[in-house]
């Protein structure tokens, strides 16, 4: 936990001094080159920018404390943690979704990889995650959506405004193939190590069916391997939702970074950025949670 | 075993010499408007047709793939320089500074890099390749500094360093002669994928939005690509394969350093 706090805070505390130290004023960026100066004192008294740097960062550490940045600079009136807010419900179900279609396809793979049933087609569906695992989606996702949309018209066209749930659900998919592809590699790999454990050869001994062993079984023992890799991909998931999001011209965390970066507006892009390392953090944390739920060994350890 | 090594150096040596071939055969600056061609198809004066505003495709893709491959390659190499020595140095001193870059690798390992590197370039009005590549190098060392610590980890113990140790080679002799030869050739397989990374997310960054000056990146050509969907599929499926083509040349290539027998002169 306080590892996860240390990242947030060191994501804050990136986007604020990179704001604040690297060269160009941000007054001067934010109203462009024919500012008076009146208005140049104006902007930097709104975001305390006359201040020192010490007593601005406290007050910026508060602000994220309280949840209170200011007010969005571009639509006065607004706070600027009730838009970060409104867009971390967009960003979170692409990423949940991703995150539940990719822990299924690529566990769904590996197991048919690792038992009975698939004989000599095993080989094809492992040689398919490596290709998928070393595919950039930024590559991928384009041409993958004219393919499908334009092509061959099974999902809707990106920016589709009338079928919001098709959209969501085929941006989600392709956000989860790279996390399926990992994900699927090492489950495969661990189910390999797992398969001479003990309790399988129990398992199998007693009769089990060969299902029953991979999925109850030997599954819940890979539990471990599994959430770390969906810990470490999130990062790149987040990314990658960032990517899909400007694609597909959804409202979300990414699209607002990019409209905030774009408009100068200092109180919201700062938000949004830690919006993003938090969702990033606590969605880190559940997978703890979850295997500590799935398995056994984890529990009696802590 | 050595001629696979090279062989696995090709496809980047493709990617390099086609490039740098499409940028002399172009003849033409990359970027260079001709409105009047405008999202035409390929034709035989321009081989991969034109983008947005009627620019040259194989001039622009052309320069973006050696550009991105240059940045990649001095990206990763720095990393290899400052991950390696870091690694190693902790590996030898043991105790609480082995613990400290232990700790650092795992945090910057685990940050979203991605993220990371908006929320830094935000702060620019238009980022330029070199802060592109301090943004990147900022957790490119990270990999590196582990491989390097796990290896000299092991070499540390191993009977032939204390031999060396027991026969009077000073601390550095060690260093230079066993541990360095022993090490580059497992940490230098990371050179491929932190390579590859690096031309991924250099092209979503431009995808998004922070392209460098010029507009001269892969993630341009895709971005022009997806908004001419429905016109011109050609730009999109050029720029998929051109992103595709560069990291998984870069991701082989990597290969090439493995079984790296600097070591084994004897």
């Amino acid at each position: 936990v306080l590892e996860a706090l240390f990242v947030a805070l060191l994501l804050a505390s990136l986007v604020f001094f990179a704001l604040r130290l690297l060269p160009g004023d941000p007054a001067q960026l934010i109203l462009g080159d024919e500012a008076s100066p009146a208005e140049l004192a104006r902007v930097r008294a709104t975001l305390h920018l006359d201040q020192p740097l010490f007593v601005q960062y406290l007050g910026f550490l508060r602000g994220l404390a309280t949840l209170d940045l200011g007010d969005s600079l571009r639509q006065p009136g607004t706070h600027a943690m009730a838009r970060v807010a409104a867009a971390v419900v967009p960003t979170g179900a692409l990423a949940a979704i991703a995150v539940g279609l990719g822990t299924v396809a690529g566990l769904a793979a590996a197991v048919l990889a690792s038992g009975p049933w698939l004989g000599g087609l095993t080989r094809w569906v492992e040689r398919g995650l490596v290709a998928a695992a070393a595919a950039p989606l930024v590559a991928f996702a384009p041409v993958l959506t004219w393919a499908l949309a334009v092509r061959a018209r099974v999902v809707p066209l990106p920016g589709d405004p009338d079928t919001p749930a098709a959209g969501l659900l085929f941006a989600s998919a392709l956000l989860a193939i790279p996390l399926a592809a990992h994900l699927g590699r090492i489950a495969r790999a661990s189910l390999a190590d797992v398969a001479r454990a003990q309790f399988l050869v129990t398992a199998q001994a007693k009769g089990v069916a060969p299902a029953r062993v991979w999925v109850v079984h030997a599954l819940a023992a890979v539990a471990g391997p599994i959430t770390t890799v969906v810990a470490t991909q999130l990062g790149a998931l987040l990314g990658g939702a960032v990517v899909l999001e400007r694609m597909f011209e959804r409202r979300g965390l990414g699209t607002l970074i990019l409209e905030a970066y774009a408009t100068r507006d200092l109180p919201v892009l700062e938000g949004a950025v830690v919006a993003t390392g938090v969702l990033f953090i606590v969605a880190q944390a559940a997978g703890v949670a979850v295997h500590t739920a799935i398995d056994p060994r984890a529990r009696s350890n802590a | 075993m050595r001629s696979r090594r090279w062989l696995d150096l090709a496809p980047l040596a493709l990617v390099v010499s086609a490039s740098a071939l499409g940028a002399a055969v172009s003849r033409e600056p990359p970027g260079r408007l001709h409105p009047a061609q405008a999202w035409c198809g390929p034709s035989f004066e321009r081989p991969l047709g034109c983008g947005e505003a009627g620019v040259d495709l194989l001039s622009l893709v052309s320069s973006a793939e050696l550009r991105a491959v240059a940045l990649a390659s001095i990206v990763s190499v720095v990393g290899l320089a400052i991950g390696t020595p870091l690694g190693a140095a902790a590996a030898l001193a043991r105790g609480r500074f082995e613990r400290v870059v232990e700790r650092s690798c795992d945090l910057v390992q685990a940050l979203p890099s991605f993220i990371l590197a908006l929320a830094v370039l935000s702060a620019l009005r238009t980022p330029s390749r070199a802060a592109l590549a301090a943004v990147f190098a900022l957790t490119a060392w990270a990999p590196f500094a582990r491989l390097a610590l796990a290896q000299t980890r092991v070499l540390r113990d191993a009977a032939f360093v204390e031999a060396a140790v027991a026969l009077g080679r000073g601390r550095p002799g060690v260093v230079v002669r066993h541990i360095l030869p022993n090490l580059l050739g497992v940490v230098a397989v990371q050179l491929g994928s932190t390579g590859a990374a690096i031309v991924v997310s250099e092209a979503a960054l431009a995808f998004v939005g922070f392209a460098p000056p010029g507009g001269v990146s892969l993630g341009g050509v895709l971005d022009q690509g997806v908004a001419a969907m429905l016109l011109a599929p050609h730009v999109l499926l050029i720029g998929g394969a051109a992103v595709f083509a560069t990291s998984a040349s870069m991701l082989v290539a990597g290969r090439a350093a493995r079984s790296l027998p600097v070591g084994r002169r004897s």
